[in-house]
């Protein structure tokens, strides 16, 4: 039985009943156990359940009952999504046995369409990373190069996938969370414009900017589970009333005849030589499908890293206040405690990374700088969106590497953190100004570490974006997992 | 220009005992540093982007129980009172 | 100079759920933390939805205050760790960098005097904390978190606590006759007060648990203040907590650190747009001002102005009125309210207890104006209704109330009473002013049935003959 399927033919097989379920998750299981020990994508593993509900779908399927769309589809999720039942930790020793007591509405969305979740995954600490080396749990590592870091933060939803111990996975994007894993991985990863899905139990880093976004083989198996996952949420004040659209069909459809703005300030100056050149045999790829395309100059992308950092740690500080061990938490009480010694006691249980982004949150919201930092890079995301509004006038999309550099050895950069935090120059623009972009899997480097290339799309335009990304798709041909 | 008082008292606005407070004061600069690019910036509006939404798509006022009795969910005394410490 | 500012708390108590989740907003009297969900609790992950009525009401009072609503406005986060915060932050409204708070700039007049109104915004209540035993141990309920209510920021425009006490009063009637809050429940109206002596620094006080406590402070800190500038001591800026038991204001035992509040806009709030034709909508809803509702009853029913001043000012009463009177009787109607009626219903305990209807007033006016019965009587009907709830006619026939008009009967208790009290008819003859002694002994006899007029009328008639 072959685990690397893709989840869209998993779906037809389970549907023609050429694949049993209950075997698929079986031998889903059975390599987790086998790979987890090499590669560390998973917190928690929901063996028990995860089987008994392939069972039980099974049946569905053999006595002709009503079956949701996923046919039993194991998917991994995210540690910072909600899911009833399961620990959901964050990858922090503050939540180290927090159960949720409810679904977050992605995964409410995905179970009711008999989807399978097999586990949690890790992440940096509260998703804040770039790497997934900042987990309380131990890092995460690359598939392709166990001495590599896989990306972050959605680190383990992109080993997950990768390496075949599920079909696909939630992440969540604040600052290219998603799309970093997935180009380092070599898988498909979606960051879906701010306010197409909910953001409900998915716990809020940067929330102004951040999306749960869908991780997969494959662009179909992207476009299939978005089409579960997006649209308005009564919990979500921040989505958007749009009409349902099927992001799967015609997603075939090419892109001959649209033109493609190549994003000059991305694929320039400190850019790793193997990836620009990736990059522009995607481009020239694209142009032998009839794509036309242009550099287009964005110049506020050069403050984009200052605006976004100076956000999500300005957005972090407060949203993580409320971990206070009150009301949950790991258990030591309050007796004997005054008020702040008790706070700061609980409270220095962050990791290094988190309480540093809580400080310089603290700094730039302090009284009288807030002119000075916030309302600054808010104007900058302004000034980001308007530019990207005159470039789609010209484009109907943008192309750049995913990441600029390839994937780095675990430790390399984890005591740098502003040059940690500049490998995030290409992706966090799509976070600032709310558009979507994907990551899609174009080439393996010579050091045999996989290239990502990126597109984005003007605002709820993941319709066009997913075609634009099947048709760069279909152009590549990769090797399998070396794992 | 980020000593050591304004790490912790920086520290103290985030409700976080920093015992090795010299480790983060270098960082905390260096990356305020680089934030102080924004000085440069030369805008040419004022707008800044956020969401909206008309006031009459908002949540209708209803009660509805919650589906879960929640307080069973969380840390709470024999009474159903959350422990907090003792306020001074 | 004194110069007095207040901030005021004010629950918007007649929503039916929270301000961001849909857990019922009247948190009193239930089990602790049985009235809770993940949002209202700051379960990671949950996020705040906001309740369109809750920003209806707001601005309803903003309008009824005279504040002006901007197109859009937008939430903040206040930031500060306290227990009763389930996220240690409060979702509020914030003007320092623009106007986005659901009121502002407005003011009202109060017998004259202009108080303007700074701003008026919209948040969410904490939790509660209850302080256990000698040890002093804290425990949390989250019921209330998330309650709506509007905070009232009113410019330094006060100079005397009594001005601070009418002001309040009068926007306790407001906010129940615009239908936002019954001011009366316990914690739905909560004052704290700014007060400055002549160009002395301005003093907080806090923890204020009435409105007649308010007052209270006031003065205390009016003599305070002024003893120490009388000394040449300068007043600190500080905040001072309202002592109830001892009945003076203390000094903040917290040495005043400055509270950053790092105020940041509530992203999971976008901004609410309030169009023009929301702002009509809203205005529509709002019931009849309290001052165009006395100028009506004036007006177009004739009743005096001190008896319509009562009537327009409290929501009950009004609404008692407004069901009760028909094009006839409105007069009488008033006045029985306002006069009989007061002292069954001059507390917010006593109006719930009471057993009358719209019915029972109207039939009362009625039957009065008709001459069925004597004011007297119409006392004592009213007093058996508010008590039993009996109709009218029930009460009449068991407490014997008919009104006795006509001529016969009453001379026939006349000559009774002409009998029994030889001495006083001797004497009101000769001196025609104690002649009331013996209308009342026919009221005594007739238990007020008896026609007054007529009744002076035989009397005079028999004293003279």
């Amino acid at each position: 039985m072959n685990l690397g399927i893709s989840a869209t033919e998993f779906v037809s097989q389970a549907k023609a009943g050429t694949i049993s379920v209950e075997e698929f998750v079986a031998k889903t299981l059975d390599r987790i156990k086998l790979v987890e020990d090499k590669i560390h994508a998973f917190i928690t593993v929901d063996y028990q359940n995860a089987l008994a509900k392939a069972k039980e779908i099974d049946k569905k399927i053999k006595s002709k009952d009503k079956v949701g769309t996923c046919f039993g589809m194991p998917i991994s999720i995210k540690d910072n999504i909600c899911t009833a039942g399961i620990k959901t930790t964050c990858a922090s020793k503050m939540l180290e046995n927090f159960v949720a007591p409810y679904d977050a509405t992605v995964v409410s969305r995905l179970k009711s369409e008999d989807a399978i979740i097999v586990g949690k995954v890790n992440l940096d600490e509260f998703a804040m990373g770039s790497t997934t080396e900042f987990s309380y749990f131990g890092p995460s590592r690359n598939p392709w190069n166990v001495d590599y870091v896989p990306g972050g933060s959605s680190g383990g939803s992109g080993v997950s996938v990768s390496a075949q111990e599920c079909l696909a996975s939630l992440g969540s994007d604040t600052g290219g969370s998603v799309r970093s894993p997935a180009s380092f991985c070599s898988v498909v990863g979606l960051k879906p414009t701010y306010g197409l899905v909910s953001r409900y139990g998915l716990v809020s880093y940067a929330n102004s900017i951040e999306q749960v976004g869908p991780m997969a083989r494959t662009v179909e198996d992207v476009a299939f589970l978005l089409n579960i996952i997006s649209g308005y949420d009564s919990h979500d004040d921040t989505t958007v009333k749009n009409e349902h659209v099927d992001y799967t069909k015609d997603i075939t459809l090419g892109i001959s005849g649209k033109k493609i703005g190549i994003i000059t300030q991305m694929i320039g100056e400190g850019i790793d030589k193997e990836v620009a050149s990736a990059t522009n045999r995607a481009i020239s790829k694209l142009q032998d499908l009839g794509a036309e395309c242009v550099p287009i100059s964005l110049d506020a992308v050069e403050h984009s890293v200052a605006a976004y950092y100076t956000i999500a740690s300005a957005e972090a500080s407060s949203n993580l206040s409320r971990y206070d061990n009150l009301r949950y938490g790991f258990d030591f009480g309050t007796e004997g405690y005054e008020f702040k010694a008790f706070i700061l006691k609980a409270r220095s249980n962050f990791g290094p990374e988190v309480v540093r982004r809580m400080l310089l949150g603290a700094y730039v919201l302090s009284a009288g700088y807030y002119g000075k930092y916030y309302l600054k890079a808010q104007k900058v995301r302004a000034m980001i969106k308007a530019q990207l509004d005159e470039a789609f006038k010209k484009v109907d999309f943008l192309v750049s590497p995913t990441m600029p550099i390839l994937p780095y050895k675990v430790g390399e950069k984890i005591d740098d953190p502003l040059k940690m935090y500049l490998t995030d120059i290409n992706t966090i623009t799509a976070n600032l100004s709310g558009i979507p972009a994907i990551s899609v899997p174009f080439e393996i480097s010579s050091s045999g570490l996989p290239i990502g290339v990126q597109l984005f799309a003007n605002s709820f335009e993941e319709k066009k974006l997913l075609q634009a990304a099947y048709a760069l798709q279909e152009t590549t041909n990769l090797p399998e997992v070396p794992l | 220009m980020v000593d050591r008082k304004e790490i912790e008292h920086l520290g103290d606005l985030v409700k976080v005992d920093l015992r090795e407070p010299e480790k983060y004061i270098k960082q905390v600069e260096q990356i305020i540093k680089y934030f102080d690019r924004l000085d440069a910036v030369e805008f040419n509006s004022d707008a800044t982007l956020r969401n909206e939404v008309d006031a009459e798509n908002l949540r209708d006022d209803k009660h509805e129980p919650c589906t879960i009795s929640l307080i069973d969910h969380l840390k709470k005394d024999q009474n159903n009172f959350i422990r907090a410490p003792k306020m001074v | 100079m004194t110069r007095i500012g207040l901030e005021i708390h004010c629950q918007l108590t007649k929503l039916e759920s929270k301000l961001f989740c849909s857990c019922k907003a009247e948190y009193r009297n239930l089990a602790s933390n049985s009235n809770i969900c993940p949002v209202c609790a700051g379960l990671p992950g949950s996020l705040p939805m906001l309740n369109k009525k809750a920003v209806e009401k707001a601005a309803m009072i903003s309008l009824a205050l005279g504040c002006a609503i901007p197109e859009k406005i937008g939430f903040f986060r206040k930031n500060y760790f306290y227990p009763d915060l389930p996220k240690n932050f409060q979702i509020t409204q914030y003007n320092a960098y623009g106007p986005t708070s659901i009121g502002s700039d407005g003011k009202i007049t109060i017998e004259g005097k202009e108080i303007r109104i700074r701003r008026i915004q919209l948040e969410e209540d904490p939790g509660r904390l209850v302080y256990e035993g000698k040890s002093m141990l804290t425990l949390v309920d989250y019921n209330r978190a998330g309650t709506p209510l509007v905070e009232i920021v009113t410019e330094p425009d006060f100079e005397t606590p009594k001005q601070v006490r009418i002001f309040l009063n009068v926007l306790a009637d407001l906010v129940e006759n615009v239908g936002i809050s019954d001011p009366y429940l316990e914690g739905a109206m909560r004052v704290d007060g700014n007060i400055s002596e002549g160009d002395g620094n301005r003093v907080e006080i806090k923890n204020v648990g009435s409105f007649r406590d308010i007052e209270k402070a006031l003065h205390f800190e009016i003599t305070r203040q002024q003893s120490l500038l009388e000394r040449g001591i300068p007043v600190v800026a500080e905040t001072r907590h309202w002592d109830d038991a001892r009945r003076i204001t203390v000094s903040s035992r917290s040495k005043e650190e400055e509270q950053d509040y790092r105020y940041l806009p509530e992203a999971d709030i976008p901004i609410v747009l309030i169009r023009n034709e929301s702002i009509e909508n809203i205005k529509k809803q709002m019931p009849e001002s309290i001052v165009a509702k006395r100028e009506r009853y004036i007006k177009k029913y004739g009743i005096p102005a001190q008896v319509a001043d009562v009537l327009s000012s409290d929501r009950f009463y009004s609404d008692l009125f407004e069901k009760s009177y028909n094009e006839k009787n409105a007069k009488e109607v008033a006045n029985i309210i306002t006069t009989d009626l007061l002292s069954y219903a001059d507390t917010r305990e006593k109006k719930l207890e009471l057993k009358i209807t719209a019915q029972h007033i109207s039939d009362l006016a009625d039957s009065i104006m008709n001459d069925t019965l004597t004011r007297n009587s119409g006392k004592q009907a009213l007093q058996e209704m508010v008590k039993t709830g009996k109709s009218l006619s029930d009460v009449i026939c068991s407490l014997d109330l008919g009104h006795v008009s006509d001529a016969g009967s009453i001379e026939k208790i006349i000559d009774e009473v002409f009998q029994e009290e030889e001495k006083a008819v001797a004497e009101a003859r000769q001196n025609p002013d104690t002649i009331n002694y013996l209308v009342g002994k026919v009221m005594r006899k007739t238990k007020g049935k008896a026609d007054p007029t007529t009744t002076l009328d035989i009397l005079r008639k028999k004293l003279s003959s």
